[in-house]
């Protein structure tokens, strides 16, 4: 016992530790975990700490199952549905884009109809953990994308919860079309019934694990997860699902705030495992056949996810700062590609899924940071009529807040048609804004008098419209910026 | 929330405030994260880019305590 206690923790010391120097670089640490594992393990000339994957398989899918319970529990569900039309939309291209481009590789790989799934999920889905660490170390908080990135990952979360249940039967070893029917009949009633526990069930779970203790809580929480996610796995669903769906249902009951403090050591430890482990799994000679797929496959999703942020900002009416951005910052893959190449591997498909897998992510782990860094580059490139004209002398500006003083837009359209202090004085001017605040319409800057902002002068009334025809912008005198219109409110163009 | 001041949901990483000071040249926002950690973002006139100062709880709590008007004797 020992002995193996030894190996483990020489091997999570030195995951740890190249880890925190990778952090130093501002590299994630999901990679650094794996690429511990890949340098330690049985397929890396060197030493080796453990011999095989299947000695650490127990503590390993404690970090699996671990990992999703904590997605379940810290899912907003009621943000997500407060979300509106327009986000559901940016996701929905986001994950169509990248997992349709995902499917054709994987088609064109030519390693079979169940490996192209597993390989449109795993370049398809990126991570929550990479993404929001990146927007915290990029100081990008505030800017206007940010809510829309965030909001784009969880709802890719939600989309990895119906991509396991739909993989499941494409992953179990079914004979016939009746055979895999039936399964995939099960998986949904297994889900549906983790779904009305959810819905009805929460109050009885919480009073099942909710001890006001945090040490109990804990132990019946993790307990509680086992059970299920054991449950979920016997009855032909992975437990992976069975682990997402408890969290959620978790997440519904009072003590899902202490519920998520509590887990989260235990989730950071096990999952490392979790990552180590499948490091072990992959020999170092095998990277070399797949380099050529990985480079395709990451070149593919970039472009892809660029694509997508341009989506997204043509939505949302972002500029092509914000476009880059997007796209850039969402292109980390780790935790939920990981997982997908475990459950493929476990169920015996192409061993080239392993090392293409690892070494996608290795790659978009190194490249992510490193392009949503420098993503003013990338907004150059992308061309003026791909988003509104109307943007175009921001076009390298971030949005980087949104005005707060939108809530004292009163008017949005008037039939006046000219300046009626010019008039009286009998001047020209150039263009027309209009006071949102008062509806009052006074010439531009561009014009000899300035009465707008005249107008503001004398009125502290912040915002105008300009009365362009074919223009359509709003500015904000108090925060000298344009404003963008708020999320909530839909879009008429 | 109070005159001025605007909270935004940030899933995943915790709330964002902005807080409005009525002037044209600076502003400032701090985001709150579901850790305790704050994220102090102060943006002027001067830059583009906002001034980012990160702050345990601890430190939040001097800080707030000292801007409230609590005076130590230290």
């Amino acid at each position: 016992m020992h002995a193996e206690l030894l190996s483990l923790g020489a091997l999570l010391l030195i995951a740890g530790l190249i880890a925190r120097g990778g952090r130093r670089f501002g590299l994630p640490t999901v990679p650094c975990y794996m690429a511990a594992g890949i340098l330690f393990g049985p397929g890396t000339p060197g030493p080796v700490l453990v011999e095989s994957p299947e000695d650490l398989e127990l503590l390993a899918s404690l970090g699996l199952v671990l990992l999703l319970f904590h997605l379940g529990v810290e899912f907003p569900v009621e943000q997500v549905l407060a979300s509106g039309r327009r986000l559901f939309l940016a996701a929905g291209s986001y994950i169509g884009l990248n997992v349709t481009a995902g499917l054709v590789l994987g088609l064109a790989l030519g390693w079979g109809a169940a490996e192209a799934l597993i390989i449109a999920g795993a370049l398809g889905i990126s991570s929550s953990a990479i993404v929001t660490k990146l927007l915290i170390e990029l100081r990008r908080l505030t800017n206007a994308e940010t809510p829309v990135i965030l909001g784009i990952i969880v709802i890719e979360d939600l989309f990895l919860a119906f991509y396991l249940a739909l993989l499941h039967p494409v992953l179990s070893d079914a004979e016939s079309a009746l055979e895999l029917a039936r399964d995939m009949a099960v998986s949904f009633l297994f889900l549906a019934m983790l779904f009305a526990l959810a819905r009805y069930g929460a109050r009885l779970i919480g009073a099942l694990i909710g001890s006001r203790e945090d040490e109990l809580l804990a132990v019946l929480m993790v307990g509680l997860l086992l059970v299920v996610a054991g449950l979920a796995g016997e009855v032909g669903v992975s437990e992976a699902i069975g682990a997402l769906m408890i969290g959620l249902v978790v997440s519904r009951t009072e003590v899902r705030d202490r519920a998520e403090r509590v887990v989260l050591p235990l989730r950071d430890v096990f999952a490392a495992v979790f990552f180590v482990a499948f490091g072990l799994s992959i020999d170092v000679a095998d990277l070399g056949p797949v380099a050529v797929p990985v480079v395709i496959a990451a070149t593919m999703t970039l472009v892809v996810n660029l694509a997508a942020g341009i989506v997204t900002a043509r939505l949302f009416r972002f500029n092509q700062r914000a476009a880059a951005n997007v796209g850039l910052t969402v292109l980390g893959r780790g935790e939920f590609s990981l997982i997908l190449a475990t459950l493929a591997l476990a169920a015996g498909l192409d061993d080239r899924l392993g090392p293409f897998i690892a070494l996608y992510v290795l790659v978009l782990a190194i490249l992510s940071p490193l392009l949503a860094s420098r993503s003013y580059l990338f907004a150059r490139l992308i061309p003026d009529r791909l988003l509104r004209s109307s943007w175009r002398y921001v076009r390298e500006e971030t949005i980087s807040t949104s005005c707060a003083h939108l809530d004292q837009i009163v008017v949005t359209d008037t039939d006046v048609d000219e300046c009626r202090r010019c008039v009286e004085t009998g001047d020209d001017w150039v263009q027309l804004r209009l006071c949102t605040t008062c509806g009052n319409v006074a010439c531009c800057d561009d014009s000899r008098n300035k009465h707008a902002t005249g107008h503001y002068a004398e009125s502290s009334h912040p915002i105008i419209m300009t009365l362009e025809p074919g223009e359509d912008w709003r500015y904000c005198y108090v925060d000298e910026q344009l404003v963008r219109e708020p999320m909530t409110r839909r879009g008429s163009r | 929330m109070g005159q001025g001041v605007h909270m935004q949901e940030l899933p995943g990483i915790g709330k964002r405030y902005d807080i409005d000071l009525g002037r044209r040249d600076s502003r400032v926002s701090v985001v709150v994260r579901r850790d305790g950690t704050r994220d102090l973002y102060v943006f002027t006139s001067r830059s583009a880019d906002p001034t980012v100062i990160e702050l345990d709880e601890e430190q939040a709590r001097k800080v707030s305590a000292v801007l409230g008007g609590t005076f130590f004797e230290a």
